[in-house]
């Protein structure tokens, strides 16, 4: 049987293609799943939990910009003894690797969420350190090497499942902070999570969003969000997961040849949910087209 | 993907387009329509279906030129494609009795099929409609062939022409004020009044949740568990 040049191991976890969908971009899988074929993704990183869940941001919440969008949602989820007892199970019948990120507002909050995560099937905890869109923590552990290696270490500590960490690139030092975690024991890193951005409404002189600032996505942050995966990529030994602002298999090969041994694609999901199928093929036939065995080979080599 | 068989202009900045392909669906729902291909803007934009044509597989998009997605829309051409997500949303319910039908501007595009599926459902019942429009009228003649009534009202309040004391189901898409509105002539008539919603939404399938509302059942999503609601369910989110 000729073996498939797309799959590898991501913290020992099997991937049948280096494509996850996004947190954030996916539900749990419901939604996508009566539109496409979701058992052909690589894996589902599930949409960020907190402890006790939370309503999300009032107001506006998704604002379209120059290729790409500001989203405030504020972590809207059912919190993670939901995902637990309902969403985990029924991830894992849908074939794809199952990510569950967890995110937070103080370091109990973490804790205690992946306390009760070692009671779900999943194979990967994506520790969000980089939600711009709540008000207490979230982003703020994941600003400064120090703060996010501690709360990548105590979460090590408590969780069975490995751990891959999500970075912000709206952190001072990306690098030190990136060091700082893969120091503290994680498994796996992610990056980018949004920029922080803003939207102004003229006409009615006051900001669009509540929270005032929000987090970019999309084709427009792209550049950025390479260079940063370049840089952190060869700065760790451990895999990184690249993602920001891919639209197609070309996009997909640049976070790879940049140090990304899979990425991530949310954004573009929306635009076009048979997006990261058509990344899928395009992949398998660049590998054809290649002559590559596996795809890896390419990981890094630039 | 759906091909272009028309695209113009019937009032100012508010286009119609029909298309043959994919779409369908039915009264209230709603497509993500997109250029192909298109990084900027990159998402879709959320067009209801204003009249389909089961026969001859056609289907007809009435949307008001108001950013550069719609923009984009005005400028593509017979024959070209268009990317049709969909059909998305919950339509409208078809309520059997004497139906009162409330258009607001753009809000009057989906009120056309809702009068097509209600006339064919039962030929017999009373549909009446209203129309709301700020300066120019469209799409008035169309609905003339499925109404008892057709009545047209601009610069004004259409909410105001409406008698809500019918036993009948009333169903309303428009501005916000426009909905409000109906929603308070319908608590004073107890009248049955079904709204469509409209919100800034990134993917139509209820995965974004940029398009939550807070419901007397808790969070609902516009694009999945709507647009349409009974207005008592939705009163805080009009």
């Amino acid at each position: 049987m000729q073996s498939n040049p797309l799959e590898l191991t991501l913290c020992g976890i099997f991937l049948k293609n280096p494509v996850i969908a996004a947190s954030g971009t996916f539900g749990f899988g419901h939604e996508y799943s009566e539109v496409m074929d979701i058992s052909r993704l690589g894996g589902i990183s599930g949409k960020g939990l907190t402890l006790n869940g939370s309503a999300g941001n009032k107001g506006m919440r998704v604002y379209e910009t120059p290729s790409g969008m500001l989203n405030s949602i504020g972590l809207e989820n059912p919190g993670v003894r939901h995902f637990v007892e309902h969403e985990a199970a029924y991830m894992r019948t849908l074939g794809p690797a199952v990510i569950a990120n967890l995110g937070g507002h103080c370091e109990e909050d973490y804790l205690e969420g992946a306390r009760l995560l070692n009671n779900a099937d999943i194979d990967i905890l994506e520790l969000n350190i980089s939600c711009p869109n709540v008000k207490a923590g979230g982003m703020a552990f994941g600003m400064l090497p120090d703060t996010a290696a501690d709360i990548t270490k105590k979460v090590k500590a408590v969780s069975k499942h490995p751990v891959m960490v999500k970075l912000s690139p709206n952190a001072p030092d990306l690098v030190a902070v990136a060091r700082a975690c893969e120091g503290a024991g994680a498994d796996a890193l992610s990056l980018v999570n949004t920029f922080l951005g803003m939207a102004i409404d003229v006409k009615k002189k006051r900001p669009v969003f509540e929270n005032i600032y929000a987090g970019l996505s999309g084709p427009a942050i792209l550049p950025i969000a390479l260079r940063m995966v370049h840089q952190v990529a060869h700065a760790v030994n451990i895999p990184v997961v690249g993602m920001g602002g891919i639209t197609s298999a070309e996009d997909a090969l640049k976070f790879l040849m940049a140090g990304a041994v899979a990425v991530q694609v949310g954004t573009m999901t929306f635009a076009d949910p048979n997006a990261m199928l058509s990344i899928i093929d395009g992949l398998a036939e660049y590998c054809a087209q290649e002559g590559l065995a596996n795809l890896q080979e390419i990981v890094g080599i630039i | 993907m759906a091909i272009i068989k028309s695209n113009s202009e019937i009032a100012s900045a508010i286009w119609r387009m029909t298309v043959s392909g994919t779409p369908l669906g039915r009264a209230g729902q709603f497509f993500m329509l997109r250029v192909p291909g298109a990084l900027d803007p990159l998402l879709g934009r959320p067009i209801s279906i204003c009249e389909i044509d089961a026969e001859l597989g056609e289907t007809t998009f009435v949307y008001q030129t108001v950013g550069r997605g719609t923009a984009q829309f005005a400028r593509l051409l017979p024959g070209q494609e268009i990317e049709a997500q969909g059909p998305y949303g919950n339509g409208f319910p078809l309520k059997a009795g004497r139906a009162v039908l409330i258009g607001g501007g753009i809000g009057t595009a989906p009120m056309l099929q809702l009068a097509k599926e209600l006339h064919a459902s039962d030929p017999t019942r009373m549909i009446d409609v209203y129309l709301g429009f700020r300066e120019e009228a469209y799409l008035e003649k169309s609905f003339e062939q499925y109404a008892d009534s057709v009545t047209r009202n601009i610069g004004g309040y259409v909410v105001n022409d409406v008698d809500f004391s019918l036993d009948a189901t009333y169903y309303a898409c428009g501005p916000a004020p426009m909905l409000r509105a109906a929603a308070s002539a319908a608590d004073e008539a107890s009248a049955n009044l079904f709204v469509s919603l409209e919100k800034h939404m990134a993917c139509g399938v209820g995965a974004c949740l940029g398009c939550t509302c807070q419901t007397e059942h808790g969070r609902k999503r516009v694009c999945k568990d709507g647009p349409v609601f009974d207005y008592r369910e939705v009163r805080d989110a009009i």
